[in-house]
C-alpha cells in the first residue's frame, strides 16, 4: 500500500469516527428535544393580536399561564380536554361564591415570571384588565363569559384576586382557561407601552413577558419558532416542569413533505396530514396515530334561508334528503370522522340536548322530490355551491358528489371554487346561497352553539336563520342553573334546528395526530392544536 | 486598452439611461397592483377575523390597523408616501414589516435561483452545442427528448419525485424543510446566502449542509428552464456554425475545439443570454411550487400566502420587487452583451 493510499485510509476512518461521535451527541440532544411539523405559521407571540393565527395560540400556551386550565378525561380511550374539570394552573386553587357572582383565586406562592419576578394579583389584573379593554381578541371572548370591565376584577392581596359578575356565568370561569386571559409581566409590558399602545400590544406581539413552562429562542415568523424549557415552571398536571427540553415548531407547507419527516422519524409529530396519508401510515403500523373527532367541531352543508329557494323550508329539507352523505364522508374524509346523518329519533324526538347530534337524515331521493313538490318547484331550479380553496381537498370530491346527486332531482348545481378571504367575505356579506363552511366553539355547549351559530345578523350565523324562539331559549339557557332543565332547553333547540334544517350537519372530522412511537400523552385540546407541555417520551 | 475602458463607459451610461427611464415603468407598476389589489372581491379584514368569537369590531379594529377605513385615493398617497420613505407596509400573515420580510428572503429566493440557473446553464449550453454540432443525430433526438420531458413535468412533480427518491426511499439527502438542518445554527448573517456566509464564517461543515439542502429544489427548477436554454443554444449554434466565417476558420485549419468555442459559439451565445435574462427573472417569482415542495423560505411563496388571504401590501411589496429584479436584470444582460459582442455598445 503507498504512502497516500494509507494516509486516505486513515483519514476516512477518522472522519467515520467523528461523524459516529457527532452523530451519538445529536441524538442524545436529539431525544430531548420535540420537532412538530405544520402546514401552518407561527405569526405573533400574543394570541390576542387580530390575525393570530391557531400556530400562534399553541405557542403561547407553552409561553404563557392563564389563571386555570382545564382537565383531561378519556373518550372512546383516548385523552381529550374536559370542559367540566377546570384546574389551577397560575392559581393554586378558586372559590366561587353560593349565588355564584364572585371568583375568588388564590395565586401560586411559587409562581415567577420567566425574569424571575413573582407573579401577584397586580400581574393578573393588569394582564384581565389589557384582555377587556385593548383592541384584541381576548375582549369578544371574555365577553361569552359575563366579562367586559376592569370594575368587576379586584386585587385583594398580592396573591388573592377576584372577579365580579354581573349574573352567574357558567361559562365565566372556562373562559379564563381558554387561550386569550394570558398573565403577562405587567411590569415589563409597561416599560413597552406607549401613549399610542398603552397594552404594549405591538411589543408582545414580537416578545414574550409571561411564566409559562417555555421561554423563546428563536421566532422567525413564517418559518419556525425554536423554545426551550423553563425549569422553574411547576403548573404541569403532577407539579413537575414540562418534559422536552426543546420544542421546535416548524412549518412545512407541503402536506406530501409532512408526512415524509414523520414516517422517517425526522419529525416527531404533526396533526394537519392528509386524511389519504393518514391513512396509508396508519396500515404501515410504523406510528402512532391518534384520531380523535373534533367533537368541539362540526362541518355543514349551509343555505342561505333569506335566499330563494332556500328561504322555503320544503327545499331546504328536500337538499337534506338528497345529499350522498356515505359517498362523500368516504371521498371527502376517508371515513375519518364522526357522522351526524343517518340517525333514528325515537318518536321523532331528540336523542339527547347536546349539540351536534346526529340528525335523522339519509339519502332518500324519493322523499326529496316529495318535498320539492310540496316547495311548488316539482321540476326543480339552479344554483351555485361554493366552498374555499384551503378546504379543497375534502370540500371538492364533496361538491362533485353534491353536484351529481342533486341533479337526480332536478336541481342543477355549478361548483364555485374561490379564494379563502374571498370565501369569507362573501359569507360575511351573506351573498353565498349554498355552500359548505365548518365552525368551532371553544366551550362548546349546546346554549352556546346556538347563540353564537344561529343568532343574529352576523357572519358566524352561516344559514342567517331568524328564529325567536330559538334565540329566546338558547338565552334562557345561557343562564340555567339546572342542568335537567338545560338538557330540555337543549332537546328544543335540538327539534326546532330539525325541524327548520336552516344548515345541513354533516360530520365531525378527525383531528389525527400522527407521532413518533415514543410519544407519549397526546390530548386533544379545545383549541384543536398541540399543548406541548402534554407531550414526554418514551 | 483605452478603447476597451471608453466602451465600458457606454455601456455604463447606457444603462443609467435605462435605469432612469424605467423609473416611470415601476411606478405605474406600483399603482396598478395597489388598485388591482383593492378591486379583488376579498376583504383582507373579514378573513383575518376569523378566531373564534371575531365580529364587527375585530373586523373594523383590522381594518383601521391596515388603513382601509380611508377612501381609497387618500389610501394610495399614504402608500406612495410610506414607499418613498422605504416603509412597504406591514405583512398580516407574518405580522413583520414587509421590508423585513423581503430582505429575509429575498436571499433565500436569490440564492436557490442562481443555483437552479448554473446548473441549467452547465447542463443546456453543452447539450445545446452538441445538439447543433450532429443535427439529426442520436444525440440531437435524446437532448430533445430530455428536454420535453424536463418541460413537461411541472416543478412540484419533479420536486416532490426527487424528495421520494432521495430522501424517502434512499435517504441520502437531508430533510427537504428550508435552508439548513433545523439543528444546525445558523452563520452570522452576512449576505444573506448561506453558502457564502458559511464560507465566510470559516464553516465548512455548514457550508456542506447547506449545500446539501440546496441541491434537490436547485436540481428540480434547473429541469424544467434546461429545455428552452438547450433549444436556443442549438438553434443559433446552427446559424452560427453555418456562416462563412466558420467555414474560413475551419478551412484554415484551425482546431475545432477553437472553432467550436472561441467563433461559433461566442457568436451564438447572444440570444442565450438574452433568454437567460429572461429566465431568470421568471424563475425568481415562479418557483413558488418549489418553495412550498421544500419550505423554502423564499418570497414567491410568501406573495402566493399573502395572495390567498388578500394581504394588500406584501402582495404590492412583492411585485415592486419584481419588477425593479426585472430592471436590474436587463440592465446585466444589457452590460453582458457589451461584453459578449463589442459591437452593441456603439448602437
Amino acid at each position: 500500500m503507498s504512502v497516500t493510499g494509507s494516509k486516505r485510509l486513515l483519514s476516512v476512518v477518522a472522519f467515520a469516527v467523528f461523524s459516529l461521535l457527532a452523530g451519538s451527541a445529536q441524538a442524545q440532544t436529539r431525544a430531548e428535544t420535540l420537532r412538530y411539523v405544520t402546514g401552518a405559521t407561527v405569526n405573533t407571540l400574543d394570541p390576542n393580536i387580530p390575525g393570530s393565527t391557531r400556530e400562534a395560540f399553541a405557542v403561547s400556551l407553552s409561553t404563557y399561564d392563564r389563571l386555570v386550565s382545564f382537565g383531561r378525561k378519556q373518550l372512546n380511550g383516548k385523552w381529550v380536554f374536559d370542559l367540566d374539570t377546570i384546574t389551577g394552573e397560575l392559581a393554586e386553587s378558586f372559590d366561587v361564591s353560593p349565588d355564584g357572582l364572585k371568583l375568588t383565586f388564590h395565586l401560586r406562592k411559587d409562581a415567577k415570571f420567566q425574569d424571575g419576578t413573582p407573579v401577584s394579583a397586580e400581574d393578573v389584573k393588569w394582564s384581565l384588565d389589557r384582555a377587556v379593554t385593548a383592541p384584541v381578541l381576548g375582549k369578544a371572548q371574555l365577553l361569552t363569559g359575563s366579562m367586559t370591565s376592569p370594575d368587576q376584577f379586584k386585587v385583594v392581596d398580592p396573591l388573592t384576586f377576584e372577579v365580579t359578575l354581573p349574573k352567574p356565568d357558567k361559562l365565566a370561569l372556562p373562559n379564563l382557561a381558554t387561550v386569550y386571559p394570558i398573565i403577562i409581566n405587567a411590569k415589563v409590558a409597561k416599560e413597552h407601552a406607549t401613549a399610542d399602545d398603552p397594552w404594549a400590544t405591538a411589543w408582545l406581539k414580537e416578545h414574550t413577558a409571561g411564566s409559562g413552562a417555555y421561554r423563546i429562542d428563536m421566532f422567525k415568523p413564517g418559518e419556525q419558532v425554536i423554545m426551550t424549557r423553563n425549569d422553574t415552571w411547576n403548573r404541569g398536571t403532577t407539579d413537575k416542569s414540562a418534559s422536552f427540553k426543546r420544542i421546535i415548531v416548524q412549518s412545512v407547507p407541503e402536506p406530501a413533505t409532512r408526512a415524509n419527516l414523520v414516517e422517517r422519524g425526522d419529525a416527531d409529530i404533526v396533526i394537519d396530514l392528509q386524511a389519504s396519508d393518514v391513512q396509508s401510515l396508519e396500515a404501515k403500523g410504523k406510528l402512532k396515530v391518534i384520531s380523535t373527532p373534533q367533537y368541539n367541531a362540526v362541518t355543514f352543508v349551509s343555505m342561505n334561508n333569506l335566499i330563494p329557494p332556500f328561504d322555503n323550508v320544503n327545499v331546504r329539507r328536500a337538499v337534506a334528503f338528497a345529499l350522498p352523505y356515505d359517498d362523500m364522508f368516504k371521498a371527502a374524509l376517508f371515513g375519518r370522522g364522526a357522522p351526524l346523518f343517518g340517525a333514528t329519533w325515537a318518536d321523532g324526538r331528540p336523542a339527547s340536548g347536546a349539540y351536534p347530534i346526529p340528525q335523522p337524515v339519509k339519502l332518500d331521493l324519493e322523499k326529496a322530490r316529495d318535498y320539492l313538490k310540496a316547495a311548488g318547484l316539482p321540476d326543480g331550479f339552479s344554483t351555485t355551491f361554493s366552498f374555499n380553496v384551503g378546504q379543497a381537498s375534502t370540500a371538492e370530491p364533496m361538491a362533485a358528489l353534491i353536484k351529481e346527486s342533486l341533479a337526480k332531482i332536478g336541481i342543477k348545481v355549478d361548483i364555485q371554487k374561490l379564494p379563502d378571504a374571498q370565501m369569507s367575505t362573501q359569507i360575511n356579506e351573506k351573498k353565498l346561497p349554498f355552500f359548505t363552511e365548518g365552525i368551532v366553539a371553544w366551550l362548546p355547549s349546546t346554549d352556546y352553539f346556538y347563540r353564537n351559530f344561529y343568532t343574529g345578523n352576523q357572519r358566524w350565523n352561516y344559514s342567517s336563520i331568524d328564529n325567536p324562539e330559538l334565540v329566546a331559549i338558547a338565552q334562557e339557557a345561557r343562564f340555567e342553573p339546572d342542568k335537567a332543565k338545560y338538557e330540555e332547553d337543549g332537546r328544543k333547540l335540538n327539534a326546532i334546528h330539525f325541524n327548520e334544517i336552516p344548515q345541513i350537519p354533516l360530520w365531525q372530522p378527525n383531528q389525527d395526530a400522527v407521532m413518533a412511537p415514543s410519544i407519549e400523552g397526546y390530548t386533544y385540546q379545545f383549541h384543536r392544536q398541540v399543548d406541548y407541555r402534554d407531550l414526554s417520551r418514551k | 486598452m483605452a478603447g476597451g475602458m471608453a466602451a465600458f463607459g457606454v455601456t455604463m451610461a447606457r444603462a443609467g439611461k435605462r435605469f432612469l427611464s424605467s423609473l416611470p415603468v415601476l411606478l405605474g407598476v406600483l399603482v396598478f397592483t395597489f388598485l388591482l389589489m383593492r378591486v379583488l372581491p376579498g376583504d383582507p379584514a373579514v378573513f383575518f377575523a376569523s378566531g373564534p368569537n371575531a365580529g364587527k369590531e375585530e373586523i373594523e379594529v383590522i381594518r383601521k390597523q391596515m388603513g382601509l377605513d380611508k377612501p381609497v385615493p387618500e389610501q394610495l398617497m399614504l402608500y406612495l408616501y410610506d414607499v418613498g420613505r422605504g416603509n412597504l407596509g406591514r405583512s398580516m400573515t407574518t405580522g413583520q414589516p414587509v421590508t423585513t420580510d423581503l430582505r429575509a428572503r429575498l436571499p433565500a429566493s436569490l440564492e436557490l435561483t442562481f443555483a437552479a440557473l448554473l446548473i441549467a446553464l452547465v447542463s443546456a449550453v453543452p447539450l445545446g452545442v452538441l445538439a447543433a454540432l450532429r443535427p439529426g443525430s442520436i444525440i440531437d433526438h435524446g437532448v430533445r427528448l430530455f428536454c420535453a420531458l424536463g418541460v413537461c413535468v411541472p416543478t412540484f412533480v419533479s420536486g416532490l419525485l426527487l424528495i421520494y427518491v432521495f430522501y424517502y426511499l434512499l435517504g441520502v439527502a437531508p430533510d427537504p424543510t428550508g435552508r439548513v438542518d433545523i439543528f444546525a445554527s445558523l452563520p452570522p448573517s452576512r449576505t444573506g446566502f448561506l453558502l457564502i456566509d458559511f464560507l465566510l464564517a470559516g464553516d465548512i461543515d455548514g457550508w456542506w449542509a447547506a449545500f446539501r439542502q440546496l441541491i434537490l429544489p436547485a436540481l428540480s427548477m434547473a429541469l424544467f428552464v434546461i429545455a428552452p436554454l438547450a433549444r436556443i443554444t442549438r438553434a443559433s449554434m446552427l446559424v452560427s456554425l453555418g456562416s462563412d466565417f466558420i467555414r474560413t476558420a475551419r478551412s484554415v485549419g484551425l482546431p475545432w475545439w477553437r472553432v467550436v468555442v472561441t467563433y461559433a459559439l461566442r457568436n451564438a451565445i447572444l440570444p442565450v443570454i438574452t433568454i437567460t435574462g429572461i429566465v431568470f427573472s421568471t424563475m425568481l417569482g415562479a418557483n413558488v411550487l418549489v418553495e412550498k415542495v421544500f419550505s423554502w423560505p423564499g418570497v414567491a411563496s410568501y406573495a402566493l400566502d399573502a395572495l390567498l388571504s388578500s394581504d394588500y401590501a406584501p402582495v404590492q411589496g412583492f411585485v415592486l420587487l419584481m419588477a425593479s429584479v426585472f430592471v436590474i436584470v436587463n440592465l446585466v444582460v444589457d452590460v453582458l452583451y457589451g461584453i459578449a459582442d463589442p459591437r452593441v455598445t456603439v448602437g
